[in-house]
């Protein structure tokens, strides 16, 4: 498969710096408001994690940007194409499987792709075998989708975004039903497809480890509403801003006296086979920590940063959501998040 | 047609042909009842000829097209159709269809000419056998003219297109193959000869699809043709066109509009 034509010249794609922007987004099913107000900007060349619980909206998004529920107001852009007023120009380079990949199941996968080619013009007949060679089902091509498992449909859904040489992939929760070997195999490709080829991937997922693993960048999305997006990096350390050690000591009861009450602490407590230390100042806290409890005879055989996580970031800001009021109007409630 | 327009029509012939349960109930319905209808009427005369004519010759050819023309294959267009109809819908590509930013009109339009090149194909098979038995076991009755076979083979042809290009549309609305199904041959086998007899409609029976079919049968259908109510050829036409376009006109925007 070559890489995606990048450069801003072509045809296939309009300058910009994001492959996926959007103002103000808002899609109601009747009384119900399933995108409110949603301002999302992907930038391009980067894996692009949207998280947020089931429920949340990050489907509706998709279907939203792909055309196939339409928008109540907002706009968007893919690949630089305002949609849905561009909208065939836009989707030409864009991949894309939504909730699952679903097939002809009484047709094999090789004729599934040439169905999919056949819509999308001459370019794509070239690139079936290629598509199928880079997911490892060419050995299987020839036989019924029906005899395919979960995971191998997974990758012939991939095969068929990849008839698109796309610029930008958009994929709906890609790992269910994936087994372990499977998702490591679908995130080395994700990866390889950002880093080497310098597509664009939209993963949409509830799995906060599978985004932290895979993605360069991400937005959490509940109740229809964009929470927070950034960096991975970004969106784990936007929390409380505290920093936490955990410390292997030897002798636990004398390290406990001599933290506590300590200018350096804030907190210190028993957990995880040792202490647990919230400093209070930034990292560097931790060498004056360590000289201080070695001062006071203390043998310190480990010190290890505490890494928050997006998962961490996710469930704090989840848990502050469910402790709003109900009566709370929503847009004052993300705002109190966002600050 | 566009060369992709060839290709997405042919796309969707493939997907049609390789539904197995489809093609070979089709076949039965044509070729099978054809088939079935010789191998007893051949045995009959040969058991007792005095009280059952030949097999074969143009009066029995002509029985054969009627049936063909206005029943099986009717039958076998809707299944056709409706299938094509509903086919991307109910496996859940229409969505993947979509997303290649492919027209939504391009994608109901191509449908059309693949279920009417396959329900041709399978009614042809029919036809063909009807001829030959119609020769071959004809035993001294007149056999079919030229006229007669190419005015049977058009007026079968017109009789299953318009309910296949009908059926497409209709099941692309819907979205729902059993209920594509069971609406059209009610409509087509139960209610049209209803209602074409309830004379108290008047000339609003000239509307009825069935009954403008029948006005261009080269065969004797019951009363002039087989047409319960009296329209010119003209207006026949007519009112074949506009429910073939109306059809079409509800399928397109359904396909266009609703969510995939």
């Amino acid at each position: 498969m070559p890489p995606p034509a990048n450069d801003p010249a072509t045809s296939d794609q309009q300058a910009g710096a994001f492959a996926i922007e959007t103002h103000g987004l808002t899609k109601r099913f009747g009384e119900r408001t399933a995108l409110d107000g949603i301002d999302l900007r992907v930038p391009r060349g980067s894996a692009f994690g949207f998280l947020g619980p089931n429920g949340a909206g990050k489907t509706t998004i998709i279907r939203t940007l792909l055309g196939l529920t339409a928008a109540n107001s907002g706009t968007m852009e893919v690949l630089g194409y305002p949609v849905p007023l561009e909208r065939a120009q836009a989707l030409r380079r864009v991949g894309a499987i939504v909730e699952e990949p679903r097939f002809h199941m009484h047709l094999t996968g090789l004729e599934n792709l040439r169905l999919i080619a056949a819509v999308r013009g001459p370019d794509a007949y070239p690139r079936i075998e290629p598509a199928l060679a880079r997911v490892g089902l060419s050995e299987r091509a020839k036989e019924k989708v029906k005899s395919y498992s979960m995971g191998m449909r997974q990758r012939l859904g991939v095969a068929r975004c990849l008839l698109a040489d796309p610029l930008l992939l958009i994929l709906d929760e890609p790992t269910n039903g994936l087994d372990p070997g499977g998702i490591q195999e679908f995130r080395e490709m994700i990866r390889a497809m950002v880093e080497q080829e310098g597509r664009t991937v939209f993963i949409s997922s509830h799995l906060l480890d599978e985004v932290e693993r895979t993605c360069d960048a991400a937005a959490i999305v509940d109740r229809g509403k964009i929470i927070t997006q950034g960096t991975i990096a970004e969106l784990a350390s936007a929390g409380e801003a505290r920093h936490e050690l955990i410390l292997g000591v030897d002798d636990p009861e004398l390290a406990l006296s001599t933290l506590g009450g300590n200018e350096l602490v804030v907190d210190v407590h028993r957990a995880d086979g040792g202490l647990r230390v919230v400093l209070a100042g930034d990292p560097e806290t931790a060498a004056r920590l360590n000289a201080t409890l070695v001062r006071a005879g203390v043998g310190v055989t480990r010190l290890e940063p505490v890494r928050h996580s997006l998962e961490q970031r996710f469930l704090e800001i989840t848990a502050r959501l469910d402790e709003a009021p109900v009566d709370a109007p929503a847009s004052e409630t993300h705002e109190e998040v966002r600050s | 047609m566009t060369a992709i327009a060839l290709r997405m029509s042919g796309a969707d012939f493939l997907k049609l042909r390789k539904k197995r349960w489809l093609v070979l109930l089709s076949l039965f319905l044509t070729f099978g009842v054809v088939a079935i209808i010789y191998l007893v009427t051949v045995i009959q005369h040969a058991s007792n000829p005095a009280e059952h004519g030949p097999a074969g010759g143009a009066h029995n050819f002509s029985d054969g097209v009627r049936a063909l023309a206005l029943f099986f294959g009717p039958l076998v267009a809707i299944l056709i159709g409706v299938e094509a109809g509903t086919g991307d819908a109910s496996a859940g590509v229409f969505r993947d269809l979509v997303v290649t930013g492919r027209s939504r009109l391009a994608l109901f339009a191509t449908r059309v000419p693949a279920a009417l090149l396959l329900c041709w194909t399978v009614v042809t098979t029919g036809f063909v056998l009807l001829l030959v038995g119609s020769i071959v076991f004809a035993s001294g009755l007149p056999t079919p003219s030229t006229s007669l076979v190419l005015n049977g083979l058009g007026f079968m042809l017109l009789a299953t297109g318009v309910l296949c290009v009908i059926s497409v549309a209709f099941a692309s609305f819907t979205t729902s193959r059993p209920g594509a199904i069971v609406t059209l041959i009610a409509w087509q086998v139960v209610a049209s000869p209803l209602l074409a007899n309830i004379s108290s409609l008047g000339s609003a029976r000239k509307g009825i699809l069935s009954q403008a079919i029948v006005h261009f049968s080269p065969v004797s259908v019951e009363g002039h043709r087989g047409a319960t109510v009296s329209m010119s050829e003209g207006t026949a036409l007519i009112v074949l066109v506009v429910w073939v376009a109306v059809f079409l006109a509800i399928g397109a925007w359904r396909t266009r509009t609703m969510d995939a």
